[in-house]
């Protein structure tokens, strides 16, 4: 009964339009004053530790990071590299566009700033190539999201923070999801591309894809600086997000010189702005999932879930049709706070291991992306092409349904996230 | 002129903030490595240096960052919502239920700052202030501090009245600001510095040149037009001008593009 009451206190409040993290705070204020003996007290300490751990700060480290090379000229440079590599097959243009995309979602970490990027450069030479500006907008749309599933990700720290799960082994799991999607995406603009018999780009020599890949590399060091630092326990991943902000510093001020000192400052703002919004919706989910173990509803769910018979098979696709369904009106980093808590207990009884449950979710985030009304991505790229909502759901469709089948391949087959991890001996 | 001092502390403020932490990181971490190898003269002075408490300060700087943030980001419209529903309202109605999520948000914020003004004076703030001014007496409770920096927690977590009492004063600024002006801070997810912009430079003023290779505003005649627009329009209609007419159609092409 209570747990109805919160759930529909929450949907009212969020439907009003007031920022997500107020709508959690208010409903939590509301259920403490009204419904429960839980002392003030123990609430006013967990607003002051909700964010107290040290794993938490890998996120403003992160976004800092990317913030730095979140810039024309590092796009610039991974088109120039995708375009040398891939640009004399069948979509050229298309495949580079996939990725570019991959590359600079992974470094940058934002993926409406990517299709921003790759999209208003790619774009306008694709039309000029002679590709139809449907075609171009459908990859670039979709690949755009990619970033949250290749480490590193700023979704998989807030689902690590949310369940307890480790990021070392969260960032492991994504890899070969991550490249198995962009091949999957990649595939598709190949096939349309042959169908249609959309043009070529000449192939490039050896010498200019050395070229461009010394020129793309230092950006994508980046990965190499996480991924390896946190495999090799050289850092923690928190220390390893502060290299990573640190060496994204000097490759975007004194390598490819495209910041000037004069521009850190503001680079950092911007990137306190974005984190301090995250944290704080960060905190008041703690709250939230606090108030949630209180009255015990997870356990309820699992415990409903068992004793109704219904399995793995039948939870894994109600998780989907939820997480999609939220995926209408949230963004990714709200969903994976409010949702992970509730679903992870359930999960766990199931035997559903939390690595794949973290890649499941946010291979769902991905989607949610990408699809209407809400898709952040949509947006954005309906803002570079100047094509309506509408007809950019209908671009990207191809699209959009092979990321579905791929999500179903994800849910069903553990292995394809676990057994990297596995192999590297982190689980 | 406070609010601008404000405003600047604040973005001053959060910069520091972010810019220290990740200075602090580095440095704590190089430490651990550079202290590892054997260099003569610098080891022995890196072994005295002490970086326990590096992870301690970032944490408290991140949760001042947060909460001052959080505030600075109500001014720049980055909180997100739900608005899928309210946008598809009328004006009026959708101007009621922004209000109403602004309004919240300064209820929201009130709450927790007094709580947290509670939570911080009980803490330790209580027996400070009453030390400094000579009034102890009463056996109050001198508060914890911080395990590592030994600071005591009540200033730490002054962070949360300061802030949110920051975030409550933002809130209904901007309520305020957009009953008067309707509108609504708003901030670009999709920007990125870098990617070439078609504008042109400041000193040149397409709209000014009354030469035909350039676009003219044929809506609002700008300053320093040598004619006006109805004056263009006499002249096109009386003496038909094949090279004019087109001209003219290019013209609006030009101001669709740029839409």
């Amino acid at each position: 009964m209570n747990a109805l009451v919160i759930f529909g206190l929450l949907a009212v409040l969020m439907l009003t339009g007031m920022p997500i993290s107020i709508s959690l705070g208010l409903t939590v204020l509301t259920f403490l004053f009204t419904m429960t003996q839980v002392p003030l007290e123990s609430v006013a300490l967990k607003l002051f530790t909700g964010i107290e751990k040290f794993e938490i700060m890998a996120i403003p480290f992160f976004i800092l990071a990317g913030n730095f090379l979140t810039h024309g000229g590092v796009a610039k440079r991974m088109i120039n590299f995708a375009t040398s590599m891939v640009g004399h097959w069948y979509g050229g243009l298309g495949l580079a566009g996939v990725l570019a995309c991959a590359l600079f979602a992974a470094v940058s970490g934002s993926s409406p700033a990517t299709v921003v990027a790759i999209g208003s450069i790619l774009l306008p030479a694709m039309v000029k190539a002679g590709f139809p500006n449907k075609f171009g907008a459908g990859v670039i749309a979709t690949s755009g999201a990619l970033g949250i599933l290749i480490p590193p990700s700023i979704v998989m720290v807030m689902y690590s923070v949310a369940t307890n799960t480790s990021v070392g082994a969260l960032f492991m799991a994504g890899v070969l999801p991550g490249l198995a999607l962009a091949a999957t995406l990649g595939g598709v603009t190949w096939y349309r591309a042959k169908k249609f018999d959309y043009p070529r780009q000449p192939k490039a020599t050896w010498g200019e894809r050395w070229k461009a890949f010394r020129a793309s590399v230092w950006g994508l060091l980046l990965i190499v600086v996480v991924m390896g630092g946190i495999y090799t326990g050289i850092f923690t991943p928190t220390e390893a997000a502060a290299m990573s902000a640190v060496y994204a510093f000097i490759c975007a001020v004194f390598i490819y010189r495209d910041l000037g000192m004069k521009d850190v400052p503001k680079v950092l703002l911007n990137s306190a702005n974005m984190s301090a919004m995250l944290l704080y919706i960060i905190t008041n989910a703690v709250l939230f999932s606090f108030i949630m173990t209180n009255e015990n509803i997870p356990q309820a769910l699992a415990d409903w879930m068992l004793g109704n018979g219904l399995g793995m098979i039948t939870f894994l696709l109600a998780v989907n049709v939820i997480l999609l369904l939220a995926g209408n009106f949230m963004e990714p980093s709200s969903i994976v706070l409010i949702f992970a808590p509730i679903l992870f207990p359930v999960a766990v009884a199931l035997g559903i291991h939390p690595v794949h449950f973290g890649i499941l979710m946010v291979v769902n985030m991905e989607v949610g992306m990408c699809h209407p009304p809400v898709g952040l991505n949509l947006y954005v790229a309906s803002g570079i092409t100047k094509m309506g909502i509408t007809e950019l759901t209908v671009a990207v469709w191809p699209w959009l349904l092979s990321m579905l089948v791929f999500l179903g391949v994800v849910t069903y087959w553990p292995g394809l996230s676990l057994w990297l991890p596995r192999q590297l001996g982190m689980l | 002129m406070i609010n601008k001092a404000l405003n600047h502390l604040e973005e001053l403020l959060v910069t520091f903030l972010m810019g220290a932490a990740t200075v602090i990181i580095f440095v704590a971490v190089a430490h651990r490595y550079l202290a590892g190898v054997d260099i003569p003269g610098l080891q022995d002075w890196l072994l005295t240096l002490n970086f326990g408490w590096a992870q301690e300060l970032c944490i408290i700087m991140f949760v001042w960052m947060a909460k001052f943030g959080a505030a600075y980001g109500v001014r720049t419209g980055i909180h997100v919502g739900v608005d899928v529903l309210i946008n598809r309202l009328d004006d009026n109605m959708r101007g009621k239920f922004i209000v109403f999520g602004l309004l919240a948000g300064a209820t929201f914020t009130g709450i927790v700052a007094t709580l947290g003004a509670h939570f911080v004076w009980e803490n330790g703030a209580h027996y400070f202030f009453f030390n400094l001014f000579g009034i102890a007496g009463e056996d109050l409770y001198e508060g914890p501090t911080t395990p590592d920096l030994e600071w005591p927690t009540w200033i730490v977590y002054s962070a949360i009245p300061l802030g949110s009492s920051l975030m409550c004063f933002r809130f209904l600024q901007v309520c305020l600001a957009f009953i008067r002006t309707g509108e609504l801070p708003h901030h670009d997810h999709g920007h990125v510095d870098g990617l070439e912009e078609e504008t042109p430079p400041v000193d040149v003023d397409v709209y000014g040149m009354d030469d035909n290779l350039h676009m003219h505003d044929l809506k609002h005649t700008m300053v320093g037009d040598r004619r006006s627009g109805e004056e263009r329009r006499r002249d096109a209609a009386g003496k038909p001008d094949p090279e004019r007419r087109q001209g003219e159609r290019r013209t609006n092409d030009d101001d669709g593009d740029q839409q």
